[in-house]
């Protein structure tokens, strides 16, 4: 069966205002850091885009090549991300906070052959840059002169780059759009991979969620390198021709409210952890600024805490909505939304495409109720397709015709799904998911360290905190000079998401007699409850 | 002197040997200066000039003129 061709991302979000005559309104506002603006068109990003796309032509990336763009939140960034699309090769957006070894392993596997990055953030790209296969070129965007024949100014390029540039609008539907790295417990990041089909689940879920009004003004502040900031801050809204602000700065209370309030934001798509830092922030602290234009307020990436939402709720005066998806699924699966009374916990109902359903150990439908396994009807049009690379650990992402999320959950009686955990050991910090298999291997590095072990511990701000239990070697003494290296040899290989917020040195790392580290045992030590059944633990 | 010294805490904590600071310095200028990474910085800070920050005083800065004001306070 031949599938029936969809619009390329890039088309869907830029090729549709020339038909209505939206081409001049506005694509998005840039609100750089020190709080100037710019405003950007359609038009303006398609002839950015185009120039870029020509340029990559012409180094040679063609239908399916791996291009990664390792920048912060930038213009530039949305210009290159079309710019890869319209060659129908395949983007990946990386943190900027990336370490050299985070990086390595992400390049690699995806077998980037051009990078697209800043002066800034360069040195960390040139350090590494005999490790990485299949690298060829890299992009700089802030450099007048090109630096030799392998790392190229953008600029100096875009100034013969012709501003036209010919794409097919109409692509297969399964063919690879963008790679969204996502940690697991064991072993290496997997690179989901997503497809340009997944553009009617993202424009479903967007209108069914989020339900904007022509009028209504839209921020979303994920980073762009995050699924949610990729798929709900560039494509969905671009797509759906909503009217929308980028914040080019990093989290500071004083600067978003100033944005919420100068730009008369209507719908904020955000984090609980956002929300909890400002939290912090004394009540007359709010009462300086004007939100009163907020209607709704949107947030994911970890479960909402009832006394956060009832907090959001009173400060801004509007309804807070909290929803569910995952790198994988591509798009919002589940949902609190308008229309559905907002039950202060839950995640809300799955979204009308969407078939969710929690499972027990045996994979039969739980009792409502009962805790289980979340799991999704596979088949939604924004179901990544694949790992990059690791096709055995895709396979065992689903059971018959369900994906398992790797979430614990609860269905109500009512359809109301509630969040209960992770089944596996990986740890949601600030939204972030961080293996600790990467943390451990890395702190093992640490001449003065002889084993350790990282567990995921509840925090009133990101949710989860990652604490390190670490065995020193013989006559090492704690210190802070010690913490502050475990601090930064994360910090710099990984990043600073996977630092250990709290370390604890114990004499030994419990694991069992195959060597396993026994995490259940750590989490009780840390929460000082009951370890259970240690009839397994390791004789040391 | 402290400027110098308080230019290489940022070079080790931000590995970028190229960091330049002035008074005016903020977050929003150094590759990686985020939320997570400021306790590093505080942390380093603190070894380094062998002084503490309180809770008020960490989240109080505004640019790198504000810490180096508290930190030459408390030397």
């Amino acid at each position: 069966m031949i599938n029936q061709l969809v619009e390329n991302l890039a088309f869907a979000c830029l090729g549709g205002q020339e038909r209505t005559g939206l081409s001049e309104t506005s694509a998005f506002e840039w609100i750089h850091a020190d709080l100037s603006k710019e405003l950007f068109s359609y038009s303006q990003v398609n002839t950015y885009s185009n120039k870029i796309a020509n340029i990559l032509k012409n180094l040679g990336i063609t239908k399916g090549d791996r291009v990664s763009i390792f920048l912060q939140r930038s213009p530039e960034l949305i210009f290159s991300f079309f710019a890869i699309l319209k060659n129908e090769a395949v983007a990946c957006l990386l943190f900027s906070t990336f370490g050299e070894s985070a990086l390595i392993d992400r390049l690699n596997d995806n077998g980037t052959s051009l990078i697209i990055t800043k002066k800034s953030l360069l040195k960390k790209i040139l350090k590494i840059k005999d490790a990485l296969i299949s690298l060829r070129t890299i992009l700089v965007i802030d450099i007048d002169e090109h630096l030799d024949g392998f790392t190229l100014s953008l600029p100096k390029l875009l100034s013969n780059s012709p501003g036209d540039f010919k794409y097919t609008p109409m692509i297969e539907p399964d063919a690879p759009a963008f790679i969204q790295y996502t940690s697991g417990s064991t072993g290496k990041p997997k690179g989901a991979v997503h497809v340009h089909g997944a553009i009617s689940s993202i424009e479903q879920s967007f209108r069914e969620v989020f339900q904007i009004k022509e009028e209504e003004i839209y921020w979303c502040t994920a980073d762009p390198a995050w699924i949610t900031g990729l798929v709900y801050g560039i494509v969905a809204p671009m797509a759906a021709n909503v009217r929308q602000i980028h914040f080019a700065g990093n989290f500071n209370a004083e600067h978003w409210l100033n944005c919420l309030q100068n730009e008369k934001v209507n719908v904020w798509y955000t984090a609980p952890t956002a929300l909890r830092m400002l939290m912090q922030e004394e009540e007359g602290f709010f009462s300086k600024f004007d939100c009163s234009t907020i209607k709704r307020i949107y947030s994911v990436g970890e479960p909402l805490n009832p006394e956060v939402y009832r907090w959001a709720k009173r400060i801004f005066n509007c309804e807070v909505y909290d929803n569910f998806f995952q790198s994988e699924t591509g798009s919002i699966m589940i949902a609190n939304r308008p229309g559905i009374p907002v039950r202060p916990g839950s995640m809300g109902k799955p979204l009308n495409f969407i078939e969710a359903v929690i499972l027990d150990n045996k994979m039969d439908s739980a009792r409502p109720g009962s805790q289980g396994k979340l799991c999704f009807k596979k088949g939604w049009p924004s179901m990544f397709i694949t790992y990059l690379n690791k096709p055995e650990v895709y396979a065992e992402k689903f059971s018959g015709n369900y994906y398992i999320t790797g979430d614990l959950a609860v269905e109500d009686k009512d359809g109301f799904f509630w969040y209960i955990s992770r089944s596996d050991d990986v740890i949601n910090t600030a939204g972030h998911l961080v293996d600790p298999f990467e943390v451990e291997s890395s702190l093992l590095e640490i001449e003065e360290i002889n084993d350790v072990a990282v567990i995921g511990a509840p925090d009133a701000i990101l949710h989860e905190k990652i604490v390190a239990y670490l065995c020193l070697r013989n006559n090492i003494e704690w210190s802070r000079e010690l913490e502050l290296k475990c601090r930064l040899k994360i910090s710099n290989e990984i990043s600073t998401t996977a630092v250990p917020q709290e370390y604890k040195i114990v004499s030994v790392i419990p694991k069992n007699r195959s060597g396993k580290i026994l995490r259940r045992v750590l989490r009780a030590w840390h929460e000082g409850t009951d370890p259970g059944d240690l009839s397994t633990l390791e004789e040391q | 002197m402290i400027s110098e010294q308080l230019t290489n805490v940022f070079r080790e904590v931000f590995d970028d040997n190229t960091i330049t600071l002035n008074n005016q310095t903020t977050a929003d200028q150094i590759e990686g200066w985020d939320s997570m990474s400021h306790i590093n910085l505080i942390i380093a800070i603190e070894i380094a000039f062998g002084i503490e920050f309180t809770n008020e005083e960490i989240r109080s800065f505004n640019n790198v003129g504000e810490m180096q004001q508290c930190i030459n306070k408390k030397l």
